[in-house]
């Protein structure tokens, strides 16, 4: 059974309030993930992803609305955040950048070890999180950290925050800067996750083909306000006010409108190259057909 | 105050944009007026002369519109040891008093097998306070100045008031150059340490108080942190160095600049106006 683990509305936040440089981040901003939800948050540079999904392990709190997490109240100051943290794993941008113990099996198990188990559960959770990542315990445990590719490093700080066993897993821009094949495992890896069905998994991305790949639902964030929500087919087909936000749509989806535009008769909302080659051979009213 | 807002405690090296006096001055005749204003608060044997510094560069920061308590922010992480100076200087200074002056106060200790004396005199109590006062008003002053400079004008004022010396082979250009980016670089390193605490944080790290003098608890708290820190610092650095090579930076020999603006006449009075307020505060006979 589903049930709501986020909500947050009309959320405000500030950086640097009380100072010459105080700028909004977010002004009203919403968001609601489900227990099984694989979503994606989506929006221009700026328009306050980032700050959004810092309310969501409490790393920021709230200066006005409510955001709720797994039934804690954010804007209760009196709450402690630390149990929160657990619950809810947040991968930074670039996270390869926070590693930071010589061996890659000693930096996934920070996170376990900070959490206080036996030697034998802190194994069995690194294990878990950096074969669930695609690395092999046996190969990479050992490793120099610092002598990892830019993709295998990203993974391995994935696994540090997947060891926590997190009940929902929160990316900030998964994908940028990986290699193709990186990003093909990375995607990989995180559909493999959320199908293990343990975990919720929200990813921030202004990647379209990726949010296409990958998303299920996708909420749409522009000048810190939430201003599109739905399922990823209903968002992608509408083309002129993503266009509008200064948001692309994947390329596949773009093909299929510029087709439309030229007379075809194909659906708005395809996603994939085999849904629009099928739209194409069933709908054609081509007369060449 | 947000768990991890830093960016908020470091004044140093940031600047806000505004159009004050103090915003429009010339950066060479700027910095030529805050060193002269800066020789009068080291200098001031008074209390009423160190008052009036204080006060002197509180009015600087408000002719720059910037809020006072923006300013003030940055003298409270040497809170601390400004404290513990203060508490040290005020018992023990006395005892090295070579000037004479009336003895206040003395209270001789003794703690095992070591004696020893507090002791106040009249000198000591007044470099005390006035040492507390310099600090913040130096604090207050400088902060000021970058607040309303961009680091390129600095560097530049840095350069210009460096330039007399060349002839004894003072590296103006460099030096100006190195207190530009190691300025430009104190935003970027607080937003990177906020940016790896916040991380960390995210997967377990408990940066709450072990107590304050559980020391190496602290310190190993602080392991993931300052290890990415100072990586991410070096290959910052590299390639800073990379981009200075490909556009054949190779020092100050032979550079000139693309615009050389006369000083125009606010600043020269503004240098003219700090030089009476320094004479004045060496020359008025102050009652304290």
């Amino acid at each position: 059974m589903s049930e709501k683990v986020v909500e947050i509305q009309d959320l405000w936040h500030w950086y640097l309030r009380g100072t010459p440089l105080q700028t909004v981040a977010l002004q009203g901003a919403e968001l609601e993930i489900q227990s099984d939800d694989l979503a994606a948050i989506m929006g221009h540079t700026g328009s306050g992803k980032s700050s959004l999904i810092q309310h969501l392990n409490g790393i920021l709190r709230p200066h006005r609305g409510t955001v709720r997490v797994f039934g804690n109240d954010l804007a209760d100051p009196k709450l402690d955040v630390r149990p929160l943290r657990r619950m809810v794993g947040l991968v930074f941008q670039q996270p390869e950048m926070q590693l930071f113990d010589p061996t890659v099996g000693d930096d996934v198990a920070f996170g376990p070890r900070q959490l206080g188990g036996t030697p034998e559960e802190v194994r069995r959770r690194v294990r878990t999180a950096m074969e669930r990542v695609g690395l092999s315990f046996e190969g990479f445990k050992d490793r120099y950290t610092f002598g990892l590719s830019g993709g295998e490093m990203r993974r391995v700080a994935l696994a540090g925050v997947l060891a926590l066993e997190p009940r929902l897993l929160v990316l900030d821009e998964p994908t940028a800067g990986l290699d193709p094949r990186g990003r093909r495992q990375l995607l990989e890896s995180l559909r493999t996750i959320h199908a293990e069905g343990e975990m919720a998994v929200v990813i921030v991305s202004h990647d379209m083909d990726v949010v296409a790949e990958l998303a299920r639902r996708v909420w749409v964030l522009a000048g810190g306000r939430t201003v599109m929500r739905g399922s990823v087919r209903e968002i992608f087909a509408r083309v002129e006010e993503l266009r509008e936000l200064g948001l692309g749509i994947p390329q596949v989806s773009e093909l299929a409108y510029e087709l439309r535009r030229a007379g075809r008769d194909v659906r708005a909302d395809v996603l994939t190259a085999d849904e629009l080659a099928e739209a194409l051979w069933t709908n054609s009213t081509s007369p060449a057909a | 105050m947000d768990e991890f807002d830093f960016a908020r405690s470091v004044t140093v090296g940031q600047y806000v944009p505004g159009t004050s006096v103090l915003h429009r001055l010339d950066p060479r005749a700027k910095l030529a007026a805050f060193v002269i204003v800066l020789a009068a608060i080291i200098t001031s044997d008074s209390y009423i002369g160190n008052v009036v510094g204080l006060s002197a560069a509180l009015g600087l920061v408000a002719l720059a519109g910037i809020p006072v308590g923006y300013v003030l922010s940055g003298v409270r992480p040497i809170v601390p040891i400004l404290v513990v100076f203060t508490v040290f200087n005020f018992l023990f200074l006395g005892n090295y008093d070579p000037t004479g002056s009336a003895v206040l106060w003395r209270q001789p200790v003794a703690l095992g097998p070591y004696e020893f004396n507090f002791t106040v005199t009249e000198s000591s109590m007044k470099q005390t306070v006035q040492g507390v006062v310099r600090i913040i008003a130096l604090i207050v002053l400088t902060s000021t100045l970058t607040l309303t400079t961009t680091i390129t004008g600095l560097a530049k004022g840095i350069e210009t008031l460096l330039a007399p010396f060349r002839r004894v082979k003072v590296p103006g250009h460099e030096a100006a150059m190195v207190i530009a980016i190691a300025y430009r670089f104190v935003p970027t390193v607080a937003d990177e340490l906020e940016r790896l605490m916040k991380a960390q944080a995210s997967r377990g790290a408990d940066f709450g108080r072990p107590g304050r003098l559980r020391f190496v608890k602290r310190a190993r708290q602080m392991i993931p942190i300052t290890v990415p820190l100072f990586v991410g610092a070096f290959r910052r650095a590299e390639r800073l160095i990379m981009a200075m090579e490909s556009r054949c930076y190779i020092g100050g020999k032979g550079r000139t600049p693309i615009t050389l603006p006369a000083l125009g006449r606010r600043d020269w009075t503004a240098i003219a106006s700090a030089a009476v307020f320094t004479l004045a505060v060496w020359n008025v006979p102050w009652p304290l």
